[in-house]
């Protein structure tokens, strides 16, 4: 087919002019509907099958992918290195307690209907990201990285010290959400098919509501024409800029989006420790954070989705299961406990993906299923038009 | 639209001059053409036109604007796209992407409505992808519109980025070395491709090229650097039988005729020569 | 006053050491434009080998030994890691090397447990008094080292064949590497004197008055970060006066916390990196960093 022969194509039927490969591709990104139904009746049926330690261990994997796919907004999408996502968790995590709690003799509280609370807390992640802006937009790649560290030290410092507003050292106690028609706690009893659905279980389809909003919105922006702006920032700042993209402001707004999102992981890790504590939130937690997209994937959000997920259940399968395996031992009997094991494996993991499996573990289940595909699938020989070589 | 006009444009680093007092002039819907020796200061030039470098002196006018005093992002909102030398396209994104990214100036959506999708962001969406289609057609990529642009012949890739410039809807086009790298025919493309869009679409051109047939083809007049200096200014005529510019070419001995002039390949002492006033 | 001198002289030492730290973290940075996050366990490294070894062999010889340890594992870690990745995107780099960090530390700090390490150095708890004026022998020593140290670097870097070399593939690596400098040769040894400052620096960083070596020491050599970044990533020279303005503020900062005391506990823990955020607004390539000029 030639250009001219192309350009005589009415231009209403653009799918006509692509080639039968790239069809066979779209095909490919498209997750197939019964697949996805299959997956959600699986993912809601959890709380009735599973014991109080899986659920937990698979909220908290929630909550990670949570901030794991505003984390994969600007350091996957944008290559906008943050070692300060913890910071805007713990913003997220505090700030709720902070604006649904009511105020006693020692801890201040405002006392907040608890859906105020959460959103509340989500748009204080922001605030708090807006006010990083200055040093987020103008900073590039790894220099944003290493700036990004004083956030955990400036947010350690003031968790310990403002002590009417977080409890200092020992934390404080997260009060229940609250809907209407729904509280988010083991009373008042509810149960459902012969099975009490607590306080864990009730969270579970909440988080599940919150992941799928959250991965929904992430995928609208990342292909839509901010995240174009966003992946050309990241692979040629100086054509992104003169191709009309103020480069500061993107980076300035992607950085308070990823940070909505550690807020809302952040309320919602709360939510399912009942308590915020003051340690938590340091620096490890930022770099697990980095951990888990490049395990999972950089730069989408089903990528930062599985790697919450192996990042966290790793160290909880390990704990469960540290009899059978060899080199772990159990915790305190000098041994590598198991989450140290976990930590030096996803460690391990981060490197051999860079090194090994460039797209992480999101980027070899599309390949595993490209060469399935291909092999069922009646194979249709691409079309090509014919194109000189150079003598 | 407007002219472009370079008004004793002077870009320092750290000492050494890169452009000393250029100027020329761009009347609207013209080609016009900057040629020089390697490391005279045609890139330099660009990358100040386009708000990458900032100018040390002088003035550069383009739409009522002091285009010095712009960063790029702004430049490009008047109207002023431009292509790179070495390719600077997003390798891993489909050429449809890339595209798109040019329409970033003309459309609107933000993060809130293009994660809501919004039906004014689908809207918009759609009708800047027609026209991104057709673009692609013309320029002659739209067969590989869903490709990653990183797949892609060299050839290819030199089409897409104009196509990506196109794609701005601008007034002024800069070309940066647009058929550096290609063998004749795709040249010959190129050259078809750049004609039309200044037909159809009433462009004016400032065009880097080294390809000296091709400079005489397409441009309306040339302006020869040398050592970031202007040495000669007229149309592709006289600039031929400029004395100053064979000299600047191939030294004082030789008279050449216009077809020598042609500089095929880059040496790896002019690349250095090149680098060295970049970096410097 | 007395105490104004005596913070000062001990922000210099402390500055210093940080210097030697960030220095190593700069040398990266030019041969190589990774963003070394591992750092501060090459430090680890190199400290934890001199403790466990300085009973049986003595000081000197188990300095040495962790220095050459941090040396061939900085080497190492380029070699194996480093070296075969292959993305263009430096984000990615720094979490590969985020990804050894977090071995190497989590290892460490496992095999250090609870204890608190002493490296056995010969200066123990020494104090000269000068006018009223107490230093520490090891703030001398620190000081006296570290300036030695440096100053040898900074002559290495500029009259050597390897600092030519060095200086050269941090200009333009595909210019040197045309000119026949070993590119690989040049970012190893970068990673190797990285590493070897660092070990250098864990013992002036868990000498008296630190009781020694534990698992916060990482901490503790985190404060190069800021301190290369403000006096700019890609700049020996910021890398020093960042050493030493890092080191003054914790310094002052912890010797005054009396009077900051509404800014809370351990503000000097903090003080370092808000410094550096203050800079950074004001200057975002830091002190002496230099405006990338991106060539296109």
């Amino acid at each position: 087919m030639s250009d001219a022969a192309q350009a005589r194509q009415p231009s209403a039927k653009p799918a006509s002019s692509k080639p039968a490969s790239s069809n066979r591709s779209a095909a490919l990104r498209r997750p197939s509907v019964p697949l996805a139904v299959v997956g959600a009746a699986v993912l809601l049926a959890f709380p009735f099958y599973l014991d109080s330690f899986w659920l937990q261990t698979g909220l908290f994997a929630i909550s990670a992918a949570i901030g794991a796919i505003g984390l994969n907004l600007l350091t996957g999408a944008t290559g906008q290195l943050s070692m300060g996502h913890a910071f805007f968790l713990a913003v997220g995590a505090y700030g709720y307690v902070f604006l649904a709690a009511d105020s006693d003799t020692k801890l201040t509280g405002l006392g907040l209907p608890t859906p105020v609370a959460f959103a509340g807390a989500v748009v204080m992640a922001g605030i708090a990201g807006g006010l990083f802006s200055p040093i987020a937009g103008r900073l590039r790649g790894t220099y944003l990285g290493i700036a990004s560290l004083a956030l955990i030290f400036i947010g350690q410092h003031v968790l310990f010290n403002a002590e009417s507003v977080t409890g200092g050292f020992n934390g404080r106690n997260v009060p229940p959400l609250e809907l209407p028609g729904i509280v988010f706690d083991d009373s008042p009893e509810l149960v459902v098919f012969n099975v009490p659905l607590g306080a864990l279980e009730r969270l579970w389809f909440l988080g599940l509501v919150l992941l799928a909003l959250a991965a929904w919105l992430a995928r609208g922006v990342l292909r839509g024409r901010p995240g174009r702006a966003l992946n050309t920032i990241r692979d040629h700042e100086v054509a992104a800029s003169v191709m009309g993209v103020p480069v500061a402001r993107y980076r300035a707004g992607v950085f308070v989006l990823s940070s909505m999102y550690a807020g809302t992981a952040g309320a919602l890790l709360a939510l399912i420790f009942r308590r915020t504590v003051p340690e938590y939130f340091g620096m490890f937690l930022s770099l697990d954070y980095l951990a888990m997209i490049v395990i999972g994937g950089l730069g989408t959000a089903a990528g930062a989705v599985i790697g919450a997920i192996f990042v966290s259940l790793l160290p909880q399968l390990l704990t469960r299961y540290s009899d059978g395996l060899p080199l772990v031992a159990a915790p305190g009997s000098g041994g590598v406990s198991p989450a140290e094991a976990s930590r030096i494996l996803y460690g391990a993991a981060v490197v051999a993906v860079v090194l090994f499996l460039p797209g992480g573990l999101l980027g070899l289940w599309t390949r595993l299923r490209m060469v399935v595909t291909a092999r069922r699938a009646p194979r249709t020989l691409p079309r090509l038009e014919k194109e000189e070589q150079p003598a | 639209m407007s002219e472009l006009i370079v008004d004793g444009l002077t870009v320092r680093f750290a000492g050494l001059t890169a452009l000393d007092a250029v100027d020329f002039a761009v009347p609207e819907g013209s080609v016009h053409a900057v040629i020089g020796p390697n490391g005279a200061g045609k890139s330099t030039c660009f990358n100040v036109l386009s708000g990458v470098y900032r100018a040390t002196e002088g003035s550069v006018r383009f739409a009522g604007a002091e285009l010095t005093a712009l960063s790029p992002h702004k430049i490009a909102a008047l109207g002023v796209a431009r292509t790179f030398q070495n390719i600077a396209l997003s390798s891993r994104q489909s050429v449809e992407n890339n595209l798109m990214l040019g329409r970033h100036r003309l459309t609107r959506a933000g993060f809130a409505s293009a994660g809501l999708r919004l039906p004014r962001a689908r809207r918009e969406d759609a009708r800047h992808r027609g026209r991104v289609r057709e673009i692609a057609r013309f320029v002659g990529v739209s067969e590989y519109l869903d490709a990653p642009v990183g797949m892609l012949p060299y050839g290819v890739q030199k089409r897409v980025e104009l196509a990506r410039a196109l794609a701005m809807e601008p007034s002024l086009l800069l070309l940066d070395e647009p058929v550096a790298g290609m063998n004749g025919d795709e040249r010959r493309r190129m050259a078809e491709v750049i004609v039309a869009a200044r037909a159809d679409l009433g462009l004016s051109i400032l065009l880097v090229e080294h390809d000296m047939g091709m400079v005489m083809k397409l441009a309306d007049r040339v302006t020869v650097l040398d050592f970031g200096r202007r040495i000669a200014d007229g149309t592709p005529d006289e600039v031929q039988r400029d004395p100053a510019v064979i000299r600047a070419y191939l030294g004082a001995a030789h008279t050449v005729d216009a077809g020598e002039l042609a500089v095929t390949g880059e040496t790896a002492a002019d690349a250095a020569r090149q680098k060295a006033e970049e970096r410097a | 006053m007395t105490t104004f001198i005596e913070l000062v002289v001990n922000g210099l030492s402390v500055g210093s050491v940080y210097a030697l730290i960030a220095l190593g973290f700069v040398i990266i940075f030019k041969a190589t434009e990774v963003v070394n996050f591992a750092h501060a366990s090459l430090l680890l490294v190199g400290g934890y080998v001199t403790a466990i070894l300085h009973d049986d062999i003595g000081f000197l010889p188990a300095l040495g030994a962790g220095i050459a340890t941090a040396a061939v594992v900085g080497a190492l870690v380029e070699f194996l890691v480093l070296r075969r990745a292959t993305v263009e995107n430096h984000a990615v780099l720094a979490i590969v090397t985020i990804g050894v960090d977090i071995m190497l530390t989590t290892e460490l700090t496992r095999r250090i447990g609870t204890e608190v390490l002493t490296l056995g150095d010969p200066w123990q708890n020494g104090i000269y008094t000068i006018g009223g004026v107490s230093i520490a022998h090891t703030r001398i020593a620190a000081l006296v080292t570290a300036a030695v140290l440096i100053s040898a670097f900074l002559l290495a870097f500029r009259y050597t064949s390897w600092g030519v070399a060095m200086r050269a593939a941090a200009e333009d690596s595909e210019t040197a590497a045309l000119m026949g400098i070993r590119l690989s040769r040049v970012s190893l040894g970068a990673w190797a004197v990285a590493g070897a400052l660092a070990a250098v620096a864990a013992l002036f960083l868990t000498v008296f008055p630190t009781p020694g070596l534990d698992r916060s020491t990482s901490f503790a050599a985190m404060k190069a970060f800021p301190a290369a970044i403000l006096g700019g990533l890609d700049s020996t020279t910021g890398a020093l006066a960042g050493g030493l303005i890092i080191g003054l503020t914790e310094s002052l900062v912890t010797g005054y916390q009396g009077d900051l005391a509404f800014m809370g506990r351990g503000i000097g823990e903090v003080a370092p990196f808000l410094v550096m955020l203050a800079v950074l607004l004001i200057r975002p390539a830091g002190l002496f960093g230099t405006r990338e000029l991106t060539r296109v």
